[in-house]
């Protein structure tokens, strides 16, 4: 990390003397980080084994929800009721925690622009 | 980082590495359990039902449950009530009433919530208190837990992050699903008998190597042997124990938990595009750069298993040698306050 520069080069604010303006900044970082902007991004469905193939397979999905949104919103486009098994899997290698976010997904495992989520009846990948 | 005289073995590990993965298996943290007084069952011996656990940081809130019940059934449940207990419903709450995600390891949950208590409070405990839990024993919200807290769920769970972490690394699981069952649950195992010897029985197969490059590198240098860079990007193409080097790697698994939330993922090269090594300060000024700026002083700090990572420290190291049992560095951040500053 940086050394600390003489305090005649640094405006007055970015002293460590003056720890509230700090601290001020850090939580405003804190609050701009926290914001869920609107951004979406590409999902695609795609069946494995006998689960049925939805006539639409491309949507775009709000990127801060949780993968926990997703697999609902999986469950009323196929029409299924919550105790019915659905299993769901990211590039046919591993089911994300529910609460891992579509974003945090999306730029670790997209391929060609959008994230593959796979879906089966059956534990496919364990 | 010394480097071993003889050729290494593919599953031969330096020293050092295998000290930090040790330090890191037996690091834990001070819990305090407590029923819910609501809760207590009648006749239940009131002023022992708290419970004080010296916690594995890569263990899991659902593994700690056979330990309390049995305190609660000896100590404080008479025996109608113990008869009653379901620890399937049984569900954990912080002193704040912030429901605990039990599929977080608990390392990681005291060090958030530490974190998150002294920002709250606008102090800086400079001493490790109790993580303070209220144990619930009944009526588990399902909805925001989303998953059932059994042991299963949680095995189940630990594997999902185990196999994230292997695809993350070398974009597949084969290393994962190329362990036999016995070995995959051997994992679990480990984790549940707090054994370092069987957990890294089957981990060192899937967890990146720290030996330095073979052959085609130039020998190390006194400096650090860890900065060759690896003959070729692609691990395929180069058969043997570096094909499972912490360098090789696509992408380090690591989680940067914000106060208060967000979680964060992308992917973390181990080396950078000027052939430079990816350290920890490099990583914190492109993900947060409002909080780390190479040109001033930081604003906040980041805890790696409780632990100040130097800033020099390299993705790559950390990913090998300080990664929690699911494989994932968690990098939990915090605000510097005045007091802080002493720790830098």
């Amino acid at each position: 990390m940086a050394g600390s520069p003489s305090p005649s080069s640094q405006p007055s604010a970015w002293t460590t003397h003056d720890d509230g303006a700090s601290m001020r900044e850090a939580q405003e970082a804190l609050e701009t980080y926290k914001k869920k902007d609107a951004v979406k991004v590409v999902v695609r469905f795609k069946a494995v084994g006998n689960a049925p193939i939805m006539k639409q397979n491309f949507y775009k999905i709000t990127a801060s929800n949780r993968f926990q949104a997703v697999i609902q919103f999986l469950r009323k486009e196929l029409g299924w009721k919550a105790g019915d098994p659905l299993f769901t899997y990211i590039n046919l290698a591993f089911s994300p925690a529910p609460d891992d976010t579509v974003s945090n997904l999306f730029k670790s495992f997209a391929t060609d622009g959008h994230l593959i989520v796979n879906y089966s009846t059956t534990a496919a990948w364990g | 980082m010394s480097t071993p005289r003889h050729a290494p073995s593919a599953f031969s590990t330096p020293a050092s590495t295998t000290l930090f993965r040790r330090l890191t298996w037996e690091g834990t943290v001070p819990l305090e359990v407590r029923v819910d007084s609501k809760e207590l069952p009648a006749n239940s011996d009131r002023g022992l039902e708290c419970y004080y656990i010296q916690a594995p940081r890569v263990s899991y809130l659902p593994l700690l449950v056979p330990e309390i019940k049995r305190f609660l059934m000896d100590v404080v449940f008479d025996e109608a009530a113990a008869r009653l207990i379901k620890e399937e419903d049984w569900w954990f709450e912080s002193e704040e009433g912030h429901l605990l995600k039990w599929h977080w390891p608990i390392g990681l949950i005291y060090d958030n919530h530490t974190i998150m208590s002294s920002a709250r409070l606008n102090s800086s405990a400079t001493e490790p208190a109790p993580l303070r839990l209220i144990l619930h024993l009944a009526s588990p919200p399902t909805e925001k837990l989303l998953l059932s807290p059994s042991t299963e769920a949680c095995k189940q769970a630990f594997m999902g992050q185990l196999k994230e972490a292997d695809f993350l690394r070398w974009g597949n699981t084969k290393r994962m699903t190329g362990l036999r069952k016995a070995e995959q649950d051997g994992l679990w195992e480990g984790i549940k008998e707090h054994n370092f010897e069987e957990y890294w029985r089957v981990a060192s197969k899937i967890t990146p190597t720290t030996t330095p490059m073979r052959s085609h590198s130039p020998p190390p240098s006194s400096s650090a042997s860890m900065h060759t860079r690896p003959p070729s990007a692609d691990p395929g193409s180069n058969p043997g124990p570096d094909r499972d080097g912490a360098y090789n790697v696509r992408s380090v698994p690591v989680r940067i938990y914000l106060p208060d939330g967000p979680v964060l993922q992308d992917l973390v090269p181990t080396m950078l595009d000027d052939g430079v090594a990816h350290t920890l300060s490099i990583f914190l000024t492109t993900h947060l750069p409002l909080l780390f700026s190479s040109d001033r002083e930081p604003l906040a700090y980041a805890l790696v298993q409780g632990v100040m990572v130097p800033p020099e420290a390299e993705m790559a190291w950390l990913g090998a040698c300080m990664a929690g049992a699911d494989g994932w560095v968690n990098v939990c951040i915090g605000l510097i306050r005045e007091e802080n500053l002493r720790f830098r």
